[in-house]
């Protein structure tokens, strides 16, 4: 016999809603409580003490990374190769490690020597990508470097080389300045990179720029959150000094129209948000989106795939000059 | 469903909600993980300020220069001589920055003339001893060997203690949101009594600046790099633990660029100050400006003196002003 469908009441039901508010409830208590960051849980329940950290960094496999490191003569060894993954490299570098973690990086292997009276340290770090190397490289670049045909990205200050190759970032340096030392640390470099694979010609980011005005040691590839931007990434910039004032021109390369148009609303909202306001002075482009805040303009397009304009412009006009260069220089590059 | 059916359906759901709370409750720990080895949680790693100046404003002298021995030696005469801050048979303890197995040129750790000259004075003082202290990010004994720091220590008589296991002891700040049972270096701070802070001026990365307050980062033990997701809050944190005697801030050279770890030369300049004072905070924000920077570029500076451990607004110190080379 088919049983009688129950009629539920009033009463049992408010009773039934009752209770699966209260289960609701404490599903959001518990979520919210497990969303908190607590450091402490972590240390309490591993407790590394500080000689297993240094073990860990000087004991951790060998990476691939430490077979490139050379010996070379003239420099003596004073310290086994040390490598570092992802998960230890502020055990090295502390603070600077989320400049390379967000721009790709996989492991880390560095020497110091010793050469002459002088104190050498070799930093070789693989970055995954061509790209990431030159994101790193470009982004700690010392203004008014001298450049060196050592590699493609290459550049030398009074006591270091500092080069990429293929995916690799590579920091010789010194304690000292002197002459001597600097032809010492390019036979270093020059053997390093001997050992190092070949992975083809590097893209030249300067090629992608217009010329005129462009300080060569400004360029840049931002791997995150460029401009202060959060989500804004892979951003080659370049800085100008035009008759008419200067500004730093931005281009960036996504697989997709939609892509490059998506990342033009994030950053223009990104303007918004931070007060910029939006003009149409005389002479600008239907396709080009001007804001300004404080006598500082931006300049925003889309070109096909390509993400472009002008950040920090000191005047109108050089803002408006270089955006015009700036879609000439693009029109027609794939 | 009649009222009898009803009544033992809400009766078994109310058992069974019962049950599951009740487990749960049995199951919660209120107190949080136990350190990994037994030990007492400490509150903090004391008051080391100067007698006389436990309240009201702090001192500082700020002075230009090159020779950083004679710096901190003029800087220290303009506030009273270091007797003011060290009394006979004083066990003092110095933190400095040795974060780095690098040379003292690349400007990275905490300049080896300057630990002597605060050793040097400490002992002339009439300090029964002075203990030097850090738990560098690289293998200890390389970097203060590397960095000059354990030839200086030397020099004076004065006694490097490189980071063990056993001087590490877990760490509650009270009220502190990160500082949670975490291991702290406090098995250096039994028989001290006077704590005196000597950092270089340095940009970070992470933390937009690392001075003083930052370099009591240097205290702290375990992976503490997960402290780089809120790294204003842990400096303000740990600049509570502990009140020191005197901090030194060279400024002698300061590292403006790819800082904490530098490497090339380029990324130093002359800026020619020291900073001698008993209030961090108004240390750091003379730092700032050496390095050509706002409070706001390093907010750690602002929340510590909300937090009261200084004054930001280091004019309201009166600072002596010197010039060693005039």
């Amino acid at each position: 016999m088919a049983r009688r469908k129950a009629k539920v009441g009033q009463a049992q039901k408010l009773t039934g809603y009752g209770i699966l508010a209260v289960l609701g409830l404490i599903t959001v208590w518990l979520l919210v409580q497990q969303s908190r960051f607590n450091p402490a849980v972590l240390v309490a329940l591993q407790a590394p003490l500080p000689q297993e950290r240094t073990q860990a960094a000087s004991g951790r496999p060998l990476a691939a990374t430490a077979a490139f490191i050379p010996e070379v003569a003239g420099f003596t060894p004073r310290a086994p190769v040390e490598s570092f993954g992802p998960e230890n490299l502020s055990d090295k570098i502390n603070g600077k490690a989320e400049l390379y973690l967000n721009a790709g990086f996989k492991e880390m292997s560095c020497r110091s020597f010793g050469s002459g009276e002088a104190f050498v340290e070799v930093y070789l770090y693989d970055m995954g990508a061509a790209s990431n190397a030159y994101a790193v490289f470009s982004g700690q670049r010392r203004p008014g470097s001298l450049g060196i045909p050592l590699t493609a990205n290459a550049y030398a200050t009074a006591n270091g080389l500092f080069f990429t190759q293929g995916r690799f970032y590579v920091e010789i340096v010194a304690d000292r300045a002197s002459e001597g030392l600097q032809s010492s640390l390019t036979a270093f470099a020059t053997a390093l990179l001997a050992n190092l694979p070949s992975e083809g010609p590097t893209k030249d980011a300067a090629a992608l720029f217009p010329k005129e005005g462009l300080a060569l040691d400004s360029l840049r590839l931002c791997a995150a959150d460029t401009f202060g931007c959060e989500g804004l990434t892979n951003m080659f910039t370049g800085e100008y000094d035009l008759k008419s004032g200067k500004a730093t021109a931005f281009i960036a390369r996504r697989d997709t129209p939609e892509q490059a148009q998506a990342d033009a609303k994030r950053y223009l909202d990104f303007l918004a948000a931070n007060g910029y306001q939006k003009v149409q002075p005389p002479g600008l482009p239907g396709d080009i989106q001007a804001f300004v805040l404080d006598n500082s303009f931006e300049m925003v397009f889309v070109q096909g795939p390509t993400l472009a304009g002008v950040h920090d412009g000191s005047s109108l006009e050089a803002s408006l000059e270089l955006a015009a260069k700036l879609q000439a220089a693009l029109k027609g590059k794939p | 469903m009649n009222r009898r059916d009803f009544l033992i359906r809400v009766g078994c759901a109310s058992a069974a909600a019962l049950a599951a709370g009740g487990l749960g409750l049995a199951l919660y720990d209120s107190k949080g993980p136990a350190p990994a080895e037994v030990q007492k949680t400490l509150t903090g790693l004391g008051d080391y300020t100067p007698r006389g100046l436990a309240s009201g404003p702090g001192k500082m002298a700020i002075i230009r220069g090159a020779d950083r021995a004679a710096m901190f030696r003029q800087g220290i005469k303009a506030l009273g001589g270091m007797e003011s801050f060290i009394q006979k048979g004083d066990r003092v303890l110095i933190k400095v920055n040795a974060a780095f197995a690098t040379p003292a040129s690349l400007g990275a750790t905490t300049h080896p003339e300057v630990l002597a000259a605060v050793a040097d004075l400490c002992f002339k003082a009439g300090a029964a001893q002075v203990l030097v202290t850090d738990n560098p990010i690289n293998n200890p004994d390389s970097c203060f060997e590397i960095s000059g720091l354990a030839n200086a220590a030397r020099s004076t008589g004065a006694r490097i203690i490189p980071p063990r296991a056993s001087l590490f002891a877990p760490v509650s700040l009270p009220g502190g949101k990160l500082l949670q049972n975490w291991p702290v270096m406090a098995g250096v701070f039994p028989g001290v009594t006077k704590v005196i802070v000597v950092s270089p001026v340095k940009d970070h990365q992470r933390a937009g600046a690392s001075m003083t307050l930052k370099n009591l980062y240097g205290f702290l033990g375990g992976r503490r790099n997960v402290f780089h997701q809120d790294i204003n809050g842990i400096v303000t944190e740990l600049a509570l633990l502990l009140k020191p005697t005197l901090c030194v801030l060279d400024g002698t050279v300061s590292m403006m660029t790819n800082g904490p770890t530098g490497g090339s030369l380029s990324d130093l300049k002359d800026t020619g100050t020291m900073v001698v004072s008993t209030d961090p905070v108004a240390a750091d924000a003379v730092g700032v400006e050496l390095l050509g920077r706002t409070l706001a570029d390093v907010p750690y500076i602002l929340m510590a003196e909300k937090a009261g451990v200084g004054i930001a607004d280091y004019h309201r110190l009166n600072p002596v002003v010197l010039d060693t080379k005039a």
